[in-house]
């Protein structure tokens, strides 16, 4: 609470405070939501829970809590050590006075930002498969014969919200799936590996062709395309080529891709760490975010933060990777509170970005014989946005096992919340039906304001 | 009982008498129009089709000739760099095919064409006058400023290449479109032009590119 207010206090006084606080609580389900912006990070690898939004400090049953036997606590910037065993220490869980939120030393700098904080725990995940678990979390269904049978949350909400944008989906690295034939072509996601591939697709020599053939030909093309279109029994398809060979010239050789390189990004967002041993390319990632929604180019962004997968010694690090993880995003947070939002003149991009963290699944609550923790069908979720509850956790899990407990009585019983819920809950909040996008999941009001 | 007996004896003793029918003529076949309209729309090449195409396409490279055959002059740079945005998967990140095209991935083919275009213009068109049946691409003597006849003529070797078939069997306006290509990009260039090739070396490049990236190639 105190570094974003200092943020504001510095950003534009105590008006621009008051202001902005206004904004933030205002934007509820049925507010405008068309030109809202969209962040979804996978937290690739599964993440140990207990370090950061379901703590776990006391050996309990199952649990071997993180300590100095197992944890490399150098440079953990929330760690302090408590007693747990002989000369083992562990950490004392991270609790204020100002917030019911109790979170692990994990959480790092987002600590800071613990009052816009949505915690889920508790998500049962039926699967210890990185790629189900990352298709569940980010579809709301399992794998179907190894593909995904549902569109993604962010192809949904680029259908719904995005399709006037000159990229209305881009996944690195993200599991990114379109699915279906209802939905609008243009809300295809643009999947690439790097953020610095975008620019590199979109650069063009100047030695040959210049700007002016380069329009020429796409004219061509389009013509071609919508000839073909009109002679076709199957239309469709030549319509969705044509719809992207009109965004090239805007696109191509211009100004984007100047603003897209990576020397470029690093120049304009130095406050990310692009030399983080684990989230470098993160860092580039969420630098292009932050570009791409102050240009309006985008709707919705999705991206991976990884290094998590955590078996053996290298979970010494897990800590630590997950720190670096929180700090891209509360470095991203700060940029976005301090960027105008490109429609909205009296209005902060942080005001109408919605931000969704979600992982395959969590890690086991023992050590295993290599030091390491493997995969757990368990799981936690966080959501930072306007139209959440702030400073809240939402789930359960079990006090000896770290498995999900009922959270609520839903419509079927009661049960552990799962990640159909969680989306359904955030596709509600903008106002798109979820019934629309998902087979299962249930509105959870409580996680909104 | 007996009754029933004596009806099934005289049944079975007197067959019964089946007159012959006069014989019908067989019903005439119908005639049937075979239905070749297309039953599924038209879908994407997958990426590895396409990139060999290309490769075939210009003169049987293998994927690292290519590479550095297109670099130069930022024309391209590495493979590496475009396999997620041309649509390829990448298993040690768990990314999967891309099934549909996107605006990105159009620019990244077009970025791939444009330098492997205008490198082949380089090889059969400039520098040294490659001799006609060592041109891998502009397999044609080209003329200064064609007429629409004599660039027809031309781009039927180009659109028999690139698409697989005659430029007569093209939809009619086909070959216009692309003259008046041809025609604008050659004038837009100077006579004595900055770039490395003549103003109809660079038109010939953008007829080339627009060809390679044009939506018969990549769909089936």
């Amino acid at each position: 609470m105190l570094r974003r207010t200092m943020l504001q206090l510095l950003g534009g006084g105590a008006a621009a405070l008051a202001t902005r606080t206004a904004a933030w609580a205002a934007a509820t389900p049925g507010a405008r939501s068309e030109d809202e912006f969209f962040i979804f990070i996978h937290a690739a690898g599964g993440w140990d829970v207990t370090l950061w939004a379901d703590p776990r400090h006391e050996r309990v049953g199952l649990i071997e809590p993180a300590s100095t036997d197992n944890t490399e606590i150098a440079g953990l910037a929330r760690w302090t050590s408590v007693a747990l065993d002989g000369d083992t220490e562990t950490f004392a869980p991270l609790a204020s006075s100002d917030s019911k939120l109790v979170l692990g030393p994990g959480i790092g700098a987002l600590y800071d930002l613990r009052d816009r904080l949505t915690i889920i725990n508790g998500l049962a995940m039926n699967t210890v498969s990185h790629p189900d678990g990352t298709v569940y979390s980010a579809t709301g269904r399992h794998l179907a014969g190894g593909r995904a049978p549902a569109s993604s949350v962010d192809v949904a909400i680029a259908n719904e919200r995005g399709t006037g944008q000159m990229l209305p989906a881009v996944a690195i690295q993200f599991p990114s799936s379109f699915v279906g034939e209802a939905l609008d072509r243009r809300s295809i996601p643009l999947r690439v590996a790097s953020a610095a591939t975008i620019a590199k697709s979109l650069s063009r020599s100047p030695a040959y062709l210049d700007s002016s053939d380069r329009a020429a030909i796409t004219a061509v093309l389009s013509a071609e395309t919508n000839a073909l279109a009109a002679r076709s029994v199957y239309p469709g398809t030549y319509e969705r080529i044509a719809s992207q060979l009109a965004a090239q010239p805007l696109l191509v050789g211009g100004e984007l891709e100047k603003a897209f390189t990576q020397k470029a990004l690093q120049d304009a967002y130095p406050m990310f760490d692009y030399k983080s041993k684990s989230q470098a390319a993160g860092a580039l990632s969420a630098a292009f975010t932050a570009e791409a929604m102050r240009r309006n180019v985008v709707r919705s962004v999705g991206f991976a933060l990884g290094g998590l997968d955590t078996h053996n010694q290298n979970y010494k690090q897990h800590a630590r990777t997950l720190q670096d993880l929180f700090g891209v995003i509360a470095t991203l947070q700060g940029v976005l509170d301090a960027t105008p939002h490109p429609t909205r003149s009296a209005s902060k991009l942080a005001d109408h970005t919605h931000i969704l963290v979600f992982s395959e699944f969590c890690r086991t609550p023992q050590i295993n014989l290599a030091g390491g923790r493997d995969h757990y069908p368990n799981n936690s979720a966080l959501v930072i946005s306007p139209r959440f509850r702030g400073g809240v956790a939402f789930g359960k899990t079990d006090a000896e096992q770290l498995l999900p407990a009922d959270a609520k009585t839903f419509a079927d019983g009661a049960r552990p919340i799962a990640p159909p819920d969680l989306l359904a809950t955030f596709l509600h909040a903008f106002d798109i039906e979820p019934r629309r996008y998902l087979r299962d999941g249930e509105v959870v009001p409580e996680l909104l304001r | 009982m007996r009754a029933g007996a004596l009806v099934l004896a005289l049944a079975a003793c007197g067959p019964a008498v089946i007159a012959p029918s006069a014989t019908q003529p067989l019903p005439p076949h119908r005639e049937l129009a075979v239905d070749t309209t297309p039953k599924q729309r038209p879908r994407m090449m997958p990426a590895e089709v396409y990139l060999r195409a290309y490769m075939m396409w210009f003169g049987g490279l293998a994927p690292l000739e290519v590479q550095a055959r297109a670099r130069g002059r930022q024309l391209f740079d590495a493979w590496d760099d475009y396999l997620a945005a041309l649509g390829l998967p990448d298993y040690r990140i768990d990314l999967p095919r891309q099934t549909q095209s996107n605006t990105l991935m159009l620019a990244a083919f077009g970025r791939l064409g444009e330098a492997l275009c205008v490198r082949a213009v380089e090889h059969d068109l400039h520098d040294a006058r490659t001799p006609p049946d060592q041109r891998v691409v502009f397999a044609f003597e080209p003329i200064a400023r064609p007429s629409e006849a004599q660039f027809d003529e031309r781009f039927d070797v180009l659109h028999r290449g690139f698409l697989g078939y005659p430029a007569a069997l093209a939809p009619a306006d086909r070959a216009k479109r692309y003259y008046a290509l041809f025609t604008q990009v050659a004038a837009h260039h100077p006579a004595k032009p900055k770039t490395p090739l003549t103003g109809e070396e660079t038109a010939w490049a953008a007829v080339c590119a627009a060809l390679i990236q044009h939506p018969e190639t990549g769909l089936y």
